[in-house]
């Protein structure tokens, strides 16, 4: 079966809705919703999932079948989910024409990055063929950045990409005080100041914001209108804070502002809040893993250490790996939840965390984020498990239930490169 | 007439200068050169302080001292009863009165070349021509700062520049100013800080120190070859000023064991102005028998009262914080030459940071002799100054009480022989007095310190009891607001014989030794009258005495911060057994397997259990896999102050073996990561870098215990963006090369100078005439040589195809070969020409994308260059990346699809090879330093973790005591902070807690400051 599937690959019908009615066979189901099985039949119709069966109990007739892929001793998984990242709004990082990601200005909710996406970057297929289906394709900078939406991993162009768009507006919150001094200033009563008025400052928009979405026939204002939103939980309210004081007072903030669905995006010292997080009920996206410890005295593994502590408190969170190169290291995602596994988490926690979890922050778990009947057949096959490195091959991607290509540039390359020598060498 | 019993000889007094020097308005004024100071206790020495003596000066100098009860013919006598005389202090570091450097560049764009006008060095932090006195403004106020404090004597200079300038002997205070200067050029200053040159180089520590070797190196060449264009106004100061003492200025500890290298190599010896936290390595510093002038200026408290704040304190600086008073202590405990230095104190806090060590033990002598004496010796002027012996300069202060027993108080200096007020002398009134006014009669009790005493008065009154039907005596206190100025006192005070209070104002005088006051006062009628106060009794001053803790030296970490050691760990006898064993060499991975380690080698390795040897310890191994330590051959942990000399475009003299840091955090991070050694890059900031470092991660030690002794040297080289600094900016558009035709040429360049350098060298070598002269030693153009002469080896930062063939063509042609090509994201394309040259490749795993040389790297680059038969390790190039290389190597197996022996091999033989280590490294095989690591799962696993990190049998790391430190961090943080918020009272001045950005370095990061941004590689 995985042959005929080669054989289609080659033809090049991918990203076609020529498929209409796939089955994935006897394939090791990790649904993140649900129970494992180990021998599975996927049934796949219009895009959809149709029917999940264990094929031990289950038999198929091949005919009913449009296509059916071989997942013998191959690991099938929800489409991994890439939060807050610029994967789609950079090509290379230090080429400032291709980087569309920061706007100018402080508040930006208006800004939408949504029709900014390149979907066909070279960096967006080398992350999805490490099993990233889904980004939250994120602006960045000055105090709301702007609006963010998510795209699949693949398409014609972004309108046909596009999951959700405009789902969340981005706050930076504030450096605390420590970390808000200008060069050379010696007096941290000046940064506590530059905090203090800097969170005024974002107070002020936000009540003016509260304001012109209660109020009517008001001038259409393109900033306040993007925030409207956020006061009815349709859209999502994400606090970008670390530091203990920030997520002290993005909690606050939240209460004051009866935000209907505030996230936090990082939360580092998330922990330390204890119940009160627990209770304002908040859910966080917690900061790429794979970094060093703020102190010098801080436990050396810390951040790997992060998923599981929370996880014990009963904290709603996800992984995400926005950062340095983060556009790139995108394709490295499962990888964070393999050392959340390594670290505390169980396989299925890790798992969730990248993929059902962040759905349900974004508001997109009707339809993504785990193998179940009804939901859009955006998932993959890999050869092994595929939070760990050694073992996430992945071999098919659905998108929306078409197939996708698994061979990106790279790989490409490394082909060419290859027959080049086998012809130098014979 | 035994009056007197004068010590030492008598100084016969010769007046030479005959006529007048200055002119004078009016008549000369007297002067009298012959005095006599009365009754004093002197410190003639640190160890010699006599009581009750007389202290003869004539023309300036002491010419006796000793017990008297009449002075000679001719002196004037100043009678100083009871007080201290105490020689005057020596400020070595200090740039009082001089003029402030600045550099001459205005332009916009970085400043390659000297700006400097005139036939000087040719770059501008060389400046021995600068003088302490050129300029110097006597009226600067920290003159009389320094006065206050005790001090006589300063050598001033602007603290600017590597080779700073010649500071003079100044005598400040009362002398004549025709005495301000005593020696024009005393010592000669350096330090390892350009200041405020922009001359682009040197831009980091390692480049300062390979240019003030080559400075040293001129210098020696200059002395025979005066007509050599190294700049005739620099050198001719400098070989004069050669002979001084020479003081040497540094940031931190580490400073004074890479100055003391080149301190050898020059055969000068240096004396140090530290940073006051030397005591961290106070018994390395004796093996130096080092000379030191240590600051006053104790790190202040933190302010305590934001948790969130002081969360953010380091254990580092708070034990800094509280070891930082013991230094002096340490270093005297070593038996180390150590002087003292204000520098940086503030006046009020001087004398309160004297009075602290010595409460937490320093002993007064050594102290005393550490302002004075000690300085004097440095300074080699001791018979000058620095005691009060006959013959020496009769500078000196006196104070109220002995100042290293008692809080006392400097009432005058001396300089040369002149006197000048500082307080008021104040009689010693302490006692109980009779207070008579015409119909009132007191009790007067005066205590406390003598110069601001407390005073009270008690009214002793006949009361009439009307129970008992008799007089009684009652007693009334009365606080009384007194003050006084020399002898002249005033005090007012209020009865209660009415209700509203009766006041009255006394003014008046002490007269003679204090036990009579008299004066006028006015009563509260308002009528004037007459007072007097005798005294009954004395009360013995006992205010001030400085208290001597006996409290023990708090203890210091290896190193001294979060994860120190209270002990170093030490090697042991160890024995795996039952464990998964990754030989990496012909016994592949042996699934049950055993290995011993005796005196840091492995001594066994095999399937069947070996004996045992004695008192070994053994480790169950079940369930785990045993490695070699991961070998990280790019990176940039561990590195003082700059990773790029980006200054010039070949730099080859510089070394990161030069400013090896032993006390980064990454350092136990990457042990926690399985880490055991890692070359020390230079940056990619240009075409030819610097000298590699290749240490281990001995945690706690020294750099010079770090570094892998016996290996083979390295150089790093580098082309592509940074190189041309493609993305730095539009200022830096005119370094040569801004192109990559142009990096050829700096090659090219670069190995044909140092092919003519290398033949000089061998024709002055062949020659036998004793009239051959030694070539200029040329500290750049030593190292490619070596590289020619394959002694030195390059690891070369590259991206695109053309440039790597580019750099093996001109390999080629020149004679050398390039041993690693790092990054080489595009090594896949030139594989095949690589092995030809026989380079080899470490590579990133999967990374790219960053800018655009990197648009074609691809993760399949390590396998297909293996495929290849090229050598291939995976670096990290980042501290954080740095602590899971075994994660990166596991990509190996992902991408392109390794055998798992062989992606781990990326990580541990390979770069061994690599960097030409690989006959002591990189496998776990019978004699090979054990270098080992046990992890809890298949190492290429994320779900590996690190149980144990061996170093040469040394166990650097492991799990139970990672977690017992961890304790231990939180423990003595809370400790500190206690004890910081106990001692520290609200008036204070606090410490304002200033962000301190994690110094992390990459390829690129510029400058000494590193960066906590995620940067380009």
């Amino acid at each position: 079966m995985l042959r005929k599937l080669i054989f289609f690959l080659v033809l090049g019908w991918f990203g076609t809705a020529f498929s209409q009615r796939i089955l994935i066979v006897n394939g090791y189901l990790h649904p993140a919703e649900g129970q494992e099985i180990t021998s599975s039949l996927l049934e796949i119709e219009n895009g959809r999932i149709k029917a999940i069966k264990n094929a031990l109990s289950n038999s198929y007739n091949a005919k009913e079948w449009d296509t059916i892929i071989d997942a013998s001793d191959h690991h099938i998984y929800p489409g991994f989910v890439a939060g807050n990242s610029t994967l789609g709004l950079t090509e290379i990082d230090a080429v400032r024409a291709t980087n569309d990601f920061r706007e100018v200005g402080e508040f930006n909710p208006h800004v939408r990055s949504q029709i900014a996406f390149n979907v066909e970057s070279k960096v967006v297929e080398t992350v999805k063929t490490n099993g990233v289906l889904l980004v939250q394709a994120t602006p960045r900078g000055g105090f709301i950045s702007g609006s963010s939406s998510i795209m699949t991993t693949g398409g014609w162009n972004w309108e046909d990409a596009t999951v959700l768009s405009d789902d969340g507006v981005h706050i930076n919150w504030p450096n605390p005080p420590y970390e808000n001094m200008k060069k050379g200033e010696d007096d941290l009563n000046k940064g506590e100041k530059r905090y203090l008025d800097e969170v005024r400052e974002i107070q002020q928009f936000f009540k003016a914001a509260r304001a012109y979405a209660t109020g009517k026939g008001t001038e259409h204002d393109l900033r306040l209108e993007a925030m409207k939103d956020c006061f009815t939980g349709t859209k999502r309210t994400y606090f970008h804070a670390n530091d203990i004081r920030q997520l002290s007072d993005v909690l606050e903030f939240c209460t004051d502002f009866s935000l209907k669905f505030p996230v936090i995006i990082g939360g580092n010292d998330a922990y330390m809040l204890g119940q009160r997080l627990v209770d304002a009920r908040i859910p966080i996206m917690l900061n790429r893993l794979h970094r060093l410890p703020e102190r010098d005295e801080d436990p050396i593994d810390l951040p790997f250490c992060l998923p599981a502590i929370l996880s014990k408190m009963g904290v709603t969170f996800c992984l995400q790996n926005a950062g340095g190169m983060e556009a790139m290291n995108a394709r490295n995602l499962p990888f964070l939840a393999g050392t959340a596994q390594a670290y505390g988490l169980t396989e299925l926690e890790a798992l969730r965390a990248i993929t059902i979890t962040p759905c349900e922050i974004m508001g997109i778990d009707k339809s993504f984020g785990s193998i179940e009947v009804g939901k859009s057949a955006t998932l993959f096959i890999s050869k092994g498990p595929a939070l760990d490195i050694k073992t996430n091959q992945v071999t098919t991607v659905l998108l929306n239930g078409k197939l996708e290509s698994i061979q990106n540039f790279q790989e490409e390359l490394y082909l060419k490169y290859q027959k080049k020598y086998k012809a130098a060498n014979n | 007439m035994r009056n007197l019993h004068f010590l030492g000889i008598v100084v016969v007094w010769v007046n030479f200068l005959f006529g007048q020097y200055r002119p004078e308005n009016g008549v000369a004024p007297s002067e009298f050169g012959k005095i006599a100071i009365t009754h004093v206790d002197v410190y003639v020495s640190s160890g010699k302080k006599l009581k009750n003596v007389t202290v003869l000066i004539s023309d300036k100098k002491i010419v006796a001292i000793g017990e008297s009860t009449k002075i000679p013919e001719g002196y004037l006598e100043y009678e100083r009863d009871g007080h201290t005389i105490v020689p005057a202090f020596i400020e070595i570091n200090s740039s009082a009165g001089t003029r402030t450097a600045k550099s001459e560049y205005q332009g916009y764009y970085p400043q390659l070349e000297s700006a400097k006008k005139g036939d000087f060095y040719w770059n501008e932090a060389i400046h021995p021509e600068i003088h302490g006195i050129d300029g110097l403004n006597a009226n600067d106020d920290r003159f009389d700062e320094l006065k206050k404090m005790g001090f006589g004597f300063v050598t001033p200079l602007q603290n600017d520049g590597i080779v700073q300038g010649v500071a003079p002997l100044l005598a400040i205070g009362a002398q004549k100013e025709s005495d301000f200067v005593q020696l024009a050029e005393l010592s000669l200053h350096l330090s390892l800080d350009k200041g405020v040159s922009q001359q682009t180089y040197p831009s980091s520590l390692m480049g300062s120190i390979a240019l003030l070797r080559q400075a040293y190196y001129d210098l020696n060449y200059y002395k025979n070859h005066r007509d050599a264009p190294l700049g005739k106004q620099s050198m001719d100061p400098w070989t004069e000023a050669d002979e001084l003492p020479v003081f040497f200025k540094v940031n931190d500890k580490w400073d004074i064991l890479r100055a003391e290298k080149i301190a050898q190599e020059f055969k000068r010896s240096f004396i140090y102005i530290t940073a006051g936290d030397e005591y961290a390595i106070a018994e390395k510093l004796k093996e130096q028998r080092a000379s030191l002038v240590i600051p006053l200026n104790f790190p202040k408290p933190y302010d305590l009262k934001d948790p969130y704040t002081a969360r953010n304190i380091s254990i580092e600086e708070l034990k800094h914080w509280e070891l930082a008073p013991f230094n002096f202590i340490m270093l005297k405990n070593q038996g180390l030459s150590v002087a003292l230095s204000t520098q940086g104190t503030p006046t009020a806090s001087v004398w309160t940071s004297l009075r602290k060590m010595i409460s937490l033990g320093a002993k007064p002598e050594d102290v005393l002799a550490a302002l004075t004496e000690v300085p004097a010796a440095f300074l080699g002027v001791d018979s000058l100054i620095g005691t009060l012996n006959p013959g020496t300069l009769a500078s000196f202060g006196v104070y109220n009480k002995d100042p290293f027993y008692f809080e006392a108080d400097l009432l005058e200096m001396w300089s040369l022989g002149r006197p000048e007020s500082i307080k008021p002398f104040v009689p010693n009134t302490l006692g109980k007095y009779n207070l008579n006014l015409k119909n009132k009669r007191f009790e007067m009790l005066v205590i406390g310190n003598p110069q601001k005493p407390s005073v009270s008065l008690i009214e002793i009154k006949d009361i009439w009891d009307t129970k008992l039907r008799a007089y009684k005596k009652d007693t009334l206190k009365t606080t009384v607001n007194f003050s006084a100025t020399g002898s002249d006192i005033s005090f007012q005070f209020t009865t209660k014989d009415s209700e509203k209070g009766e006041a009255y104002m006394l003014r008046g005088k002490i007269i003679g030794n204090g036990s009579v006051w008299e004066g006028d006062l006015v009563n509260p009628n308002g009528s004037w009258g007459h007072w007097s106060a005798i005294r009954k009794s004395q009360v013995s001053d006992t205010s001030g005495k400085i208290k001597v803790s006996t409290a023990a030296i708090p203890a210091c970490w290896y190193p001294n911060m979060a994860y120190g050691y209270d002990q170093l760990p030490v090697e042991t006898t160890t024995v795996f057994e039952n464990v998964v064993i990754w030989t990496n060499d012909a016994k592949g991975i042996i699934q049950n397997g055993y290995a011993v380690v005796q005196k840091g080698l492995i001594t066994y390795v095999g399937s069947s259990k070996p004996n045992y040897p004695q008192n070994a310890k053994i480790i169950d191994g079940r369930g785990f896999h045993l490695t070699s330590g991961i070998i990280d051959e790019h990176s940039h942990i561990a590195i003082s102050r700059g990773v790029n000399e980006g200054g010039q475009s070949v730099s080859a003299e510089v070394s990161i073996g030069d400013v090896v840091y032993p006390e980064d955090i990454s350092i136990y991070r990457q042990l926690a990561g399985g880490v055991t050694a890692a070359q020390l890059l230079h940056g990619s900031a240009n075409a030819i870098g610097g000298q590699s470092a290749l240490i281990k991660l001995k945690w706690g030690t020294t750099p010079e215990e770090m570094k892998i002794s016996g290996a083979p040297g390295f150089i790093k080289f580098a082309l592509g963006e940074n190189v041309k600094q493609s993305n730095w900016g539009e200022r830096n558009v005119v370094r040569f090369p801004q192109t990559r035709m142009g990096v050829e040429q700096v090659f090219y360049d670069a190995f044909y100078r140092a092919k003519h350098y290398k033949k000089a060298w061998e024709v002055f070598g062949a020659s036998n005439t004793s009239q051959a002269q030694a070539p200029r030693v040329d500290l750049e153009l030593d190292v490619l040589c070596q590289i020619l002469d394959s002694k030195r080896f390059i690891t070369c930062h590259s991206y695109v195809q053309s440039e790597v063939n580019m750099l093996m063509k001109v390999a080629d042609s020149m004679g050398f070969r390039v041993n690693t090509f790092t990054h080489i994201l595009e090594g896949y394309k030139v594989a095949d020409k690589m092995k030809t040259h026989g380079a080899g490749g470490s590579t990133f795993a999967d990374w790219w994308a960053y800018k655009f040389e990197v648009n074609d790297a691809i993760p399949y680059n390590a396998a297909l260059m293996h495929q290849q038969g090229i050598t291939v390790a995976i670096n990290s190039d980042d501290a954080e990346m740095g602590r899971r290389l075994n994660q990166e190597a596991a990509k190996g197996f992902k991408y392109g699809g390794m055998s798992e022996e062989e992606a781990w091999k990326m990580v541990t033989l390979n770069p061994a090879k690599l960097l030409r280590l690989d006959n002591r490294m990189g496998s776990v095989s019978v004699g090979k330093d054990a270098d080992l690591v046990l992890w809890s799962a298949n190492p290429l696993s994320l779900l590996a973790k690190v149980k144990l990190t061996m170093i040469e049998g040394v166990e650097y790391f492991n799990e139970e005591k990672n977690a017992e430190l961890q304790r231990k961090n939180t423990e003595e943080k809370m400790r500190l902070l206690r004890k910081m918020s106990e001692n520290s009272s609200r008036n204070d001045p606090k410490k304002t807690l200033l962000p301190k950005k994690k110094q992390f370095y990459h390829c690129d990061t510029l400058g000494e400051e590193g960066t906590s941004n995620e940067n380009m590689h």
